[in-house]
């Protein structure tokens, strides 16, 4: 990898991490599930699963479309 | 619109030059005894890079003239002071709670990888017990491992967050670092990186306290 | 078109392995959803994409309870077995599918957040 490879590859690191902290909103997933396997129940999940980062910009498309632009 | 950056605490004069989004001026507003710092803005309803490169750039210019700041996440616009005087009324004791946190402190991102030698090499068709017994040893192996990563930093810390779920990253944490211990936290991480050669250890900042004043806000 | 404010150099440590999580990289793009991405295999891909992560998030949810509960000695070794043939195929399974959909284990990595209470 050359300097200036590198350098951008910092950057853009950074630019992550910061991203991630600034938009760091969340969704709600909600929802009751049971998970079993093999017959025992593993997981019961109260589904208030907070989603962010990458699930963050799902939600700001949904609202978009509900605007109408549509994805 | 009204959108805002953070509140903010001993704040001498607001950083010179400096634009908000979409280029308006900063300005500060007072509600319950907190300092605000929002600028207008026009409506929108996508995000762009540029407008959250403004808003980190004035929070972080903000933090260098204040005594505490409490960043807003991106995206609280509010229509009109009203608007702003209420929400921030609701949570007026949090947010003051959370300005108490953050005084002080800067926060670090920290993401550890483990070295790529593939787990699951086991040969031919493991029974089901072999293969939950080689998963359990394997777990508890990586969270050792990330303990022994995560508990000195820790230690250093006011306040510190571990981020879980489908992350492959055997640590993903956040830190929130009295400025008086970060010489040390920042020599701890590099102890760390040389004890534990064959991780990839990632450390990012000084931050603003993002993480820690999204955190206030929730039920703590 | 962002480069009045550019950030600063964060990284503190850890230079040398940033190959390694270049790929995350892909995801920055998407956190500014400016392009409306019509084209149908994309479409596809990405929708794979968001189904597997859940799925990843619930498989690794489900194991890591099961491991507690094996390392809580309240399973029959029966159980124990059953539980591990399915995790495996499961786990073969979600192989077979990330291959198919040209998807990596970092593509369906969701930071959930503090989500350590959940578990």
């Amino acid at each position: 990898m050359s300097m200036s490879e590198q350098q951008t590859l910092k950057h853009q690191v950074t630019l992550l991490e910061l991203v991630d902290r600034v938009l760091n909103r969340g969704v709600v997933v909600s929802g009751d599930i049971t998970l079993s396997v093999a017959d025992v129940d593993l997981v019961y999940v109260g589904l208030r699963v907070l989603l962010s980062s990458v699930a963050t910009l799902e939600e700001s498309r949904e609202r978009i479309s509900a605007t109408g632009a549509g994805p | 619109m009204i959108h805002l950056y953070g509140v903010v605490e001993e704040l001498a004069e607001l950083p010179p030059a400096v634009v908000g989004v979409d280029e308006g001026p900063l300005e500060r507003h007072r509600v319950e005894g907190l300092e605000l710092i929002v600028s207008r803005t026009v409506e929108r309803n996508d995000v762009t890079q540029a407008a959250v490169l403004s808003h980190a750039n004035v929070v972080e210019e903000l933090m260098a003239r204040s005594g505490a700041v409490l960043p807003a996440r991106f995206g609280h616009t509010f229509t009109d002071e009203q608007e702003l005087a209420a929400a921030v009324k609701t949570k007026a004791s949090e947010l003051a709670r959370g300005l108490k946190l953050v005084r002080g402190c800067l926060e670090f991102g920290l993401r550890a990888l483990s070295g790529d030698g593939a787990s699951q090499n086991t040969p031919g068709e493991p029974s089901g017990r072999d293969y939950m017994r080689t998963r359990l040893a394997e777990e508890k192996a990586r969270q050792r491992l990330a303990e022994e990563l995560h508990e000195p930093l820790a230690r250093l810390s006011r306040a510190s967050t571990r981020f879980g779920g489908a992350s492959r990253d055997l640590l993903q944490a956040a830190y929130l670092v009295p400025r008086r211990y970060v010489a040390a936290f920042g020599d701890e991480v590099r102890r760390l990186e040389a004890a534990h050669a064959d991780l990839t250890i990632v450390c990012t900042g000084p931050w603003p306290p993002y993480t820690f004043a999204a955190n206030g806000e929730g039920e703590a | 078109m962002s480069a009045r404010h550019e950030p600063i150099d964060k990284l503190l440590t850890g230079e040398d392995g940033l190959g390694r999580i270049a790929g995350d990289l892909e995801h920055l793009p998407k956190a500014f959803p400016r392009r409306v991405n019509a084209d149908p295999e994309q479409v596809e891909r990405g929708l794979a994409q968001l189904v597997l992560t859940l799925v990843e998030l619930l498989r690794q949810l489900m194991e890591r309870q099961a491991l507690r509960r094996i390392e809580m000695d309240t399973l029959t070794d029966e159980q124990v077995e059953r539980m591990g043939e399915t995790f495996m195929k499961l786990d073969q399974r979600m192989q077979e599918l990330k291959e198919h959909f040209e998807l990596e284990d970092r593509d369906l990595n969701i930071n959930l957040g503090p989500l350590g209470n959940l578990l």
